[in-house]
């Protein structure tokens, strides 16, 4: 049975859908034409991938994963801690996590949903590259602050955490 | 299938010693390749051995790998050092996962074996060993080798392994309750042989959500060790043989000494004083002997006890009447003072039998 639609009509007396279009449009075209950061989605294969039947844990480099899609989303890279590995007096310097903030309808475009455990790729310079693994794929959205004025969310918000190279390095 | 058990897995192509025989042989161990006395053992040698131990007996391996173990105990110094320039680092130069590392708690505490117990203050020199010499003069002599007693200490580490997979924490949870199935297990540290126990196994594992992930468990170790300090080892010389040459006149005659013959000392006096207001006292005998009465000053009469029972009054005035008091008895006299603002006394002869 199809999905009833019903017409958002809030705002409509000085806001309304062709408005919000426009405004998503250019804000669109703000980040992915002039801002352009490109990431990596790498989308975990769960059928394919060769999981421990008892914990589900993968062995290095047997993370399998639907081809990677290339896609374009506002980056904020959190700074790195300096600080003891857990309880122990390991010091080691912690990357930060990445803050990707990215319009509904670019995925919807490239026909792709990120979730919880997906990796994704952020090249910091031409010959390297970090991985991040999801750790919140901000699939709710019905704050304020991810709906435009309060019309209708236009983006998520997702964070991922680095991950070692044990754990994934993209091949 | 499994093996039946009485077939042996492990073959030692070496003979193993039992009883006095393998007693004897890690006293020997402790002397291998070294002098006649024992190695110095200090903390340093004691953390070598730990870190060794940890190496060679709970190592594991993953995905056909050895985990690698951090070959260094973890300072203040150190660490920041030799992290960034090892051999298994990622971009960041951050050590990657899996990998076992150990931190010592710094503070080192007196030991508790064999118990805790503080038994010869001073450090005092003690016997170790006689070992032949050979003179200058080429006259042969023994050395005495003598040492302290050695201090015990108990030291604790923490061993951790970090890594990413419960297997991996599996694997050495297995490795570790294995080795310490009897609650200990032993190591050789220059010789000497040094109980490990295991005490307590502790999780830190980082599972925040928006946080790297990883697993972290604490095994924490106390290794009951002492210590023996080679600069407090004496080696002193024995009796060395020597020739001893005596010249004598023969003109002079000898010149006896007289014989002091001793006194008799089965005979002597016991004095019992009252000051004033003392009508009574008491003296236990050490030996057993016959006392009859010297004389009395400022008495009128008295009254014997013996172990509390009465033996009469004025019971030995006359100088055939005695009384016989065997070791351990009590007497107690007690007096009737003729003045009694004056100082009295009984003066008795006591004759050892």
């Amino acid at each position: 049975m199809a999905q009833r639609n019903v017409p958002i009509t809030r705002l409509n007396k000085f806001f309304g859908a062709e408005d919000f279009h426009l405004d998503v449009g250019m804000g669109r075209e703000w980040l992915e034409g002039d801002m352009n950061f490109t990431l990596v989605l790498y989308r975990v294969d769960k059928t394919k991938t060769d999981n421990d039947d008892i914990y589900g844990e993968a062995g290095k480099d047997s993370i399998k994963f639907h081809p990677p899609i290339e896609f374009k989303a506002f980056v904020q890279v959190s700074a790195p801690e300096n600080k003891f590995l857990g309880n122990s007096k390991l010091d080691q310097m912690e990357p930060g996590n990445i803050r990707i903030s990215v319009y509904q309808s670019h995925l919807d475009e490239l026909g792709i949903d990120i979730e919880f455990g997906d990796y994704v790729g952020y090249y910091e310079s031409e010959k390297r590259v970090r991985y991040y693994s999801v750790a919140n794929d901000g699939r709710v959205v019905s704050d304020n602050k991810h709906t435009y004025g309060g019309y209708k969310a236009f983006y998520r918000t997702i964070v991922a955490v680095p991950v070692n190279e044990n754990e994934f390095r993209g091949l | 299938m499994a093996l039946p058990k009485k077939i042996k897995k492990n073959i030692s192509l070496e003979p193993q010693l039992f009883g006095p025989a393998r007693r004897q042989e890690l006293l020997d161990k402790i002397q291998e390749h070294g002098t006649y006395l024992p190695k110095s053992l200090l903390h340093e040698d004691l953390d070598r051995g730990f870190l060794d131990f940890v190496k060679d007996e709970l190592g594991i391996v993953s995905e056909g790998k050895k985990v690698p173990v951090l070959d260094i105990l973890i300072t203040t110094q150190n660490w920041a050092q030799f992290t960034k320039t090892w051999n298994f680092n990622d971009l960041d130069k951050n050590i990657v996962p899996p990998f076992v590392t150990t931190v010592r708690t710094p503070e080192v505490k007196y030991g508790s074996t064999p118990s805790l117990q503080y038994t010869i203050p001073n450090r005092r020199q003690y016997f170790y060993a006689m070992v032949p010499t050979w003179g200058d003069d080429g006259r042969k002599g023994m050395d005495v080798y003598t040492i302290p007693q050695p201090v015990p200490v108990d030291i604790k580490y923490s061993v951790k392994i970090i890594c990413n997979r419960m297997r991996e924490l599996n694997s050495f949870n297995k490795k570790v309750i294995e080795k310490f199935s009897s609650r200990q297990a032993y190591t050789q540290i220059k010789g000497h042989y040094i109980p490990i126990i295991m005490d307590d196994v502790s999780d830190e594992s980082v599972m925040e959500l928006e946080k790297r992930k990883f697993y972290m468990q604490s095994y924490s170790f106390t290794l009951m060790g002492f210590l023996i300090d080679e600069n407090e080892f004496e080696v002193k010389p024995a009796v060395s043989r020597t020739l001893a040459l005596f010249e004598v006149g023969s003109d002079s005659k000898r010149i006896k000494k007289p014989r002091q013959i001793p006194g008799n000392t089965t005979i002597y006096n016991e004095s019992f004083d009252f000051p004033i207001s003392v009508t009574s006292q008491t003296k236990t005998f050490e030996y057993t002997a016959n006392i009859t009465l010297e004389n009395l000053t400022n008495v009128s009469s008295y009254d014997l006890y013996v172990n509390n029972l009465y033996f009469g009054a004025n019971a030995i005035n006359l100088p055939n009447q005695k009384l016989q008091i065997n070791t351990n008895d009590i007497l107690k006299i007690e007096i009737t003072k003729t003045n009694s603002s004056e100082t009295s006394s009984v003066k008795l002869i006591t004759k050892l039998v």
